[in-house]
């Protein structure tokens, strides 16, 4: 799938590529994106995108093991009620363990899966131009649409190494 | 002159390269005494746990002592992955990846050692619930159940912890690599292109990931202590037993990243990345833990000694320190307490083979302290009829020493198809680092 059109532009430091991202939204960039070897704050900030809401997911799947491991303590231990040391059936303290175990599992494996959702948009081909060196030691700023000689200038002025239109 | 993205990249890269003769040596020498610690336990399988030094009173002996140590081992990688990311400590950057490593190679070998008491090893699986045309189910009071879910949840959460962490590293590897190298990076990279998007879920998921893993370790720890502790056996029933294993584990995990970073920084040209003042801020943990693990040892020693005459818990400890074992109990002692304790001298520990030595000493020290509570205690029960000397036999020591040769044969092929340091995490620094100083980070 071709990627979008817009102008991309490379960058050696986060400071200058963040300076980017500003002049372009201030430019009336509404779409820019980025790709960078390692998530520099400044860079981040810059984009000013809302906090990620795989929150929302990993908590509840954190209740969903919580429930998970009640059920199963509770549920085998009313279905095969084996007195052990005159102890009861449903033994709370040693259960506590393993719905803690349970908890954090499905807590953990729900994260997993929440997190690969949530970064498969972004790691398609349409989405950002690959470059194997946005991997290594550049930055890229992606200035989806709008008018491509104002985003090459403004890209420019930023400090871009090189600036070239995509798609 | 600072480092730069390129050579950090270029360094990493570079520890992939075609092994050298010492490599391979090393593999089959693990190859082999792993071979040797199955062919060990093939010899159990047949016979029965017989062939071990195990008999009443003694019912657990070398291989539970080994079990609570590869546990202890696997402690440091979540600890200084997790925990010290949750407390922002910089330091963990260039040496957490080998840390999580060594966690999970060494969790693979403490999981086997439950398998290997067992009297009926191919019914392991009875230990898992599943549904069953006898509508059995396994007992959850039970503290060998409690053991089966923190272990297996704690393989799984540290492995998915490292391989989520490998990912933009392994696509930053990918992109200049070739054949089969190529393509395995890409697996582990899952699709990884960089993108903000991409960086935005990553970030939160990751600190999920170390909210997450940060209570397990410490209640994986307390689960083995309890294997012990809720029994009624001097020696083991005490409430001081989890906060005194959690300390005594991180101590060992640590003490062995140390063993494990001192000749790998130099046989991998690392030095440049994994620095003295990384050595000096784990055997300050090392001094740290080994504060907690002394005071543990004083507490229950003292509380002991503080009973009456008749007391088992007294005499229990009178016989660790004074009976068959002692010179294991002081030799334990010396390692953990004595030797660490030099590390309070800045001068020790900017000392890479002094700080390699007491951590040695250290991971010693502490299978000893595993051997002194398992043995020990079972090793003099309350009636002298019940009292019997546990000696191993050249069957559990082959598995001993063949669990080393299993955890260093993963561990080596792991450092061949994973990157040992963090890249993209060392790259967040490196540019802080040179922007602070005026530099350009990316400049070769």
């Amino acid at each position: 799938m071709p990627v979008e059109p817009g102008v991309l532009g490379s960058f050696a430091e986060p400071a200058a590529a963040a300076r980017a991202v500003r002049a372009l939204r201030a430019g009336g960039f509404a779409d820019v994106r980025v790709a960078m070897p390692a998530p520099f704050p400044e860079v981040v900030a810059a984009i000013g995108k809302p906090r990620s809401l795989i929150d929302f997911i990993t908590f509840p799947g954190a209740i969903v093991g919580l429930l998970c491991g009640i059920a199963l303590t509770v549920g085998t231990s009313l279905a095969w009620p084996l007195v052990t040391g005159g102890k009861p059936i449903v033994s709370v303290p040693p259960f506590v363990i393993v719905i803690f175990e349970v908890t954090v599992l499905i807590g953990s494996l729900t994260n997993l899966l929440a997190m690969s959702a949530g970064t498969w948009h972004g790691g398609r081909a349409r989405f950002f131009p690959a470059h194997q060196k946005f991997n290594a030691d550049r930055i890229g700023v992606f200035a989806v649409g709008g008018e491509p000689a104002r985003a090459e200038r403004l890209l420019r002025e930023s400090g871009a190494e090189e600036v070239g239109r995509v798609g | 002159m600072s480092l730069s993205f390129e050579r950090l990249q270029a360094t990493v890269r570079a520890t992939h390269g075609r092994p050298g003769r010492g490599y391979w040596i090393l593999l089959s020498l693990s190859a082999a005494l792993a071979a040797w610690g199955g062919w060990a336990y093939s010899l159990i399988v047949r016979n029965g746990l017989v062939l071990t030094g195990l008999e009443r009173p003694g019912g657990w002996g070398n291989l539970i002592t080994d079990f609570v140590f590869w546990v202890g081992i696997a402690h440091s990688g979540t600890l200084i992955s997790a925990i010290l990311f949750l407390f922002r400590a910089k330091f963990r950057t260039a040496v957490y990846r080998v840390a999580e490593m060594m966690t999970v190679f060494a969790v693979m070998t403490a999981g086997l050692y439950p398998i290997f008491h067992l009297g009926r090893p191919w019914f392991a699986y009875w230990l898992f619930p599943y549904p069953n045309e006898r509508g059995i189910w396994v007992n959850f009071r039970s503290p060998l159940i409690w053991d089966v879910f923190a272990i297996s949840t704690y393989f799984i959460v540290s492995t998915v912890f490292l391989l989520v962490g490998v990912a933009p590293d392994a696509a930053a590897l990918r992109d200049g690599a070739t054949g089969w190298r190529r393509k395995l990076y890409g697996l582990l990279a899952f699709g990884w292109r960089g993108t903000d998007e991409q960086w935005r879920h990553y970030t939160r998921a990751y600190l999920f990931f170390a909210a997450f893993a940060t209570p397990l370790v410490v209640s994986v720890h307390s689960v083995v202590s309890w294997d012990f502790a809720v029994s009624i056996l001097p020696g083991w029933h005490s409430t001081l037993f989890p906060p005194y294993f959690v300390a005594g584990a991180i101590l060992s995990g640590v003490a062995m990243v140390i063993v494990i970073l001192v000749p790998l920084r130099r046989w991998l040209h690392l030095e440049e990345i994994i620095t003295p003042h990384h050595l000096d801020m784990l055997s300050r943990l090392v001094l740290l833990t080994s504060l907690i693990v002394t005071y543990s040892y004083s507490t229950e020693i003292l509380t002991a000694l503080g009973e009456p005459a008749s007391d088992p818990e007294r005499s229990t400890f009178l016989y660790r320190m004074t009976g068959d074992y002692a010179p294991l109990f002081w030799l334990m002692v010396t390692c953990n307490c004595v030797g660490p304790a030099l590390l309070l001298s800045g001068k020790v520990r900017r000392s890479i083979p002094a700080i390699f030595a007491i951590s040695l000493l250290v991971n010693v020290g502490m299978w000893l302290e595993r051997f002194n509570i398992v043995v020990t205690s079972l090793a003099h029960d309350r009636l002298p009829f019940d009292w019997r000397v546990y000696t191993p036999t050249w069957v559990e020591w082959a598995m001993t020493f063949g669990a080393f040769g299993w955890f260093f044969f993963w561990f080596l092929v792991g450092l061949k198809v994973l990157p040992p340091v963090s890249i993209a995490e060392m790259k967040e620094d490196l540019a802080h680092a040179a922007h602070a100083s005026g530099e350009v980070a990316h400049a070769g």
